[in-house]
């Protein structure tokens, strides 16, 4: 077993390190190995590298958030997405676009402030006399998610042609606006969330089996809960505030992790971070360089990878 | 049942609107008479021998038919259509892109004006066959406006007017291509040290964040190159791309022009080293003159000439 995760680690790794090197190599001006002019290393370090290492951090967030969810949950389709905890970051992020656009920290704050008032939302819908059930809380998910997203369709339509064709693009996800300081704040966010998710994740495998016999165990649930839904709100915020609605990372990622290494929390949720990381990387170098110099939604790659291989992967199993 | 129900709305409907069609088309036929004129797409459009009642689907539209002294007859335009200022006071029927049916088939209208801008083939059916009809003006250049124009003054039979209109214009471009000097002539993007004089190396900015362009197919880059300039993107596939920052970064321009919108103010931050920046080479220019081939595609082209040239117009 320590074997296993020993190899596991350092694969998962090495394969990060790989994408991220190649990822530096590639797009839309091409750049020599060595030698590198001031204008080639502007574009290595001040384009490049930063939407690199944001995608990274936008990755590994939205596939923890899944990961914690999904075990929180005990439900395969629980996902940042359709818990309405992307849209309520969305809506946060256009408040703050249309009102606050002057200052760069408005969009952060924002979306989670949107997360985090969509996770409380939905998680006090669910709950009843009898206490929370999970079916509960998956509906309630669907539909604050339906209804934020009607607010959002209004909000485009009611803004001007020029700040729509931002938005539209920004709601299929882009990195394109990626910064030094949008890459700290995902960074700080992503490490916090992942903690705290790690911190449950003995809990989280408990309450997998059932929560009656977690709470037999000494698992105080509700703690738990509380817990993974803020840190869920806090990564998925900052992750939809730096690069829109990048979908299907938070669903299929910790699908893919659980099928190589089982279901255990205190593996799944750091190998999710890493996988998650290589997956919009790789798929934003798609997005950077398929059709250069013009660019493509990095959420439109992720879809256009995620819903095949999710389907093959419901086939499989 | 339900069905059954939404079954006889839609044949009451269906009848109810065969009946206002038959009833119109006939009015039509026997108190005026009607002409034949021919749209930019080559179709062939019947219109009344007296045009008065018109809408215009799209704010160029609007502008060029006020420009030829049929604004009067305009009873509805878009929510976009905000020049001259009388087009403001007009009926709005939605926007360019989702029109609303029934405001224009209440209007009553001899012509709607279509430019290719919309989704002509939606809705171009729907008001066929409500015996309205549907003009299609596609211009892209100035040279195709004054077409325009010339087709306007017809239908409204304002031709004196829209001549005098259309010789002052042509006589503006003339005079502002014969300041800034021939147009280039080799049709090859200058290089990044180019040092031709007169050829200055634009990028034009359509959005700040995502980092919007013009490219290939757009009719400002002619419009550039009778103004002195040359879009260093004019190769980029598709008309308005979003362009990678690093492709930004490297074409250096040495103009940028803003298209100017509330998100839109300043460069993109990729262009700092750039010359244009470096020697305050940064122009705002109304965001409407840049995007709407009409008349005062004329004030795009003076703008952009004097933005570039500064010193070949001294007044």
């Amino acid at each position: 077993m320590k074997r296993k995760i020993v190899i596991i680690g350092s694969v998962s790794l090495a394969a990060l390190a790989a994408v991220l090197i190649a990822a530096a190599m590639l797009g839309a001006e091409r750049l020599p190995l060595f030698d590198l002019n001031e204008q080639q290393r502007s574009i290595l370090f001040d384009i490049r590298m930063p939407r690199i290492l944001l995608g990274a951090c936008v990755g590994a967030s939205l596939a923890v958030a899944g990961a914690g969810l999904q075990s929180l949950l005990r439900n395969p389709l629980a996902e940042p997405y359709l818990l309405g905890v992307s849209n309520g970051a969305a809506l946060g992020t256009m408040l703050a676009f249309v009102f606050f656009g002057a200052f760069e920290f408005s969009r952060p704050i924002l979306a989670f402030a949107g997360a985090g008032l969509a996770t409380f939302a939905v998680y006090r819908m669910a709950q009843s006399r009898s206490g929370m059930n999970v079916e509960r809380l998956v509906l309630s998910g669907v539909i604050v998610t339906t209804f934020l997203s009607s607010v959002i369709v209004m909000m485009t339509t009611l803004l001007d042609a020029a700040k729509l064709r931002s938005f539209t693009f920004w709601l299929l996800g882009d990195l394109s606006q990626s910064t030094m300081n949008g890459v700290y704040i995902s960074l700080v966010a992503m490490l916090i969330g992942t903690a705290i998710l790690m911190s449950q994740a003995r809990a989280l495998n408990l309450m997998m089996v059932g929560e009656r016999d977690a709470f037999d165990f000494g698992v105080e649930v509700g703690r738990v809960r509380l817990l993974v839904f803020a840190a869920s709100s806090l990564v998925v915020g900052a992750a939809v505030a730096a690069s829109g609605s990048v979908g299907y990372v938070g669903l299929i990622v910790p699908h893919l992790v659980r099928l190589s290494i089982g279901s255990d929390n205190r593996l799944v949720v750091p190998l999710s971070a890493v996988v998650g990381a290589i997956f919009v990387v790789f798929a934003d170098t798609i997005a950077r360089t398929v059709i250069a110099p013009r660019e493509l939604p990095v959420g439109a790659i992720t879809a256009l990878i995620g819903a095949p291989l999710f389907i093959y992967l419901l086939r499989k199993n | 049942m339900g069905a059954a129900l939404l079954g006889v709305l839609l044949t009451l409907t269906a009848c109810m609107a065969d009946k206002t069609d038959v009833s119109f088309n006939a009015a039509a036929r026997t108190t005026t008479p009607m002409r034949v004129v021919t749209d930019d797409l080559g179709r062939t459009v019947k219109i009344p021998a007296k045009v008065n009642r018109v809408i215009s689907l799209a704010p160029n539209l609007t502008e060029s038919i006020f420009a030829v002294g049929a604004g009067d007859r305009l009873v509805g335009v878009t929510t976009f259509c905000n020049y001259p200022d009388e087009a403001k006071a007009i009926a709005k029927i939605g926007d360019t892109m989702t029109p609303n049916m029934e405001s224009i088939v209440a209007l009553k209208p001899d012509i709607v004006f279509v430019s290719t801008a919309s989704q002509i083939q939606t809705f171009m059916t729907t008001l066929e066959a409500n015996g309205i009809a549907v003009y299609v003006l596609s211009a892209d250049s100035l040279q195709a406006v004054y077409k325009d124009l010339h087709q306007l003054g017809i239908i409204f039979d304002t031709t004196a007017e829209t001549e005098r209109l259309v010789d002052g214009l042509a006589e503006r471009e003339q005079s502002i291509e014969k300041a800034v000097g021939s147009p280039i002539v080799n049709d090859e993007l200058p290089a990044v040290h180019d040092k031709r004089v007169g050829v200055v190396k634009v990028f034009v900015q359509i959005s700040k964040e995502p980092l919007f362009t013009i490219g290939k197919g757009a009719f400002l880059n002619d419009l550039i190159k009778s103004a002195g300039g040359r879009s260093v993107t004019e190769n980029v596939g598709s008309a308005f791309p979003k362009l990678s920052k690093e492709t930004a970064l490297a074409l250096q321009p040495e103009a940028i022009i803003l298209s100017d919108s509330e998100d839109n103010r300043e460069p993109n931050e990729v262009f700092r080293n750039s010359p244009a920046v470096k020697n305050g080479h940064v122009y705002r220019i109304n965001a409407d003159l840049l995007s709407r081939p009409g008349p005062r595609l004329v004030d795009a082209l003076e703008a952009i000439a004097r933005d570039l040239h500064p010193e070949k117009f001294p007044h």
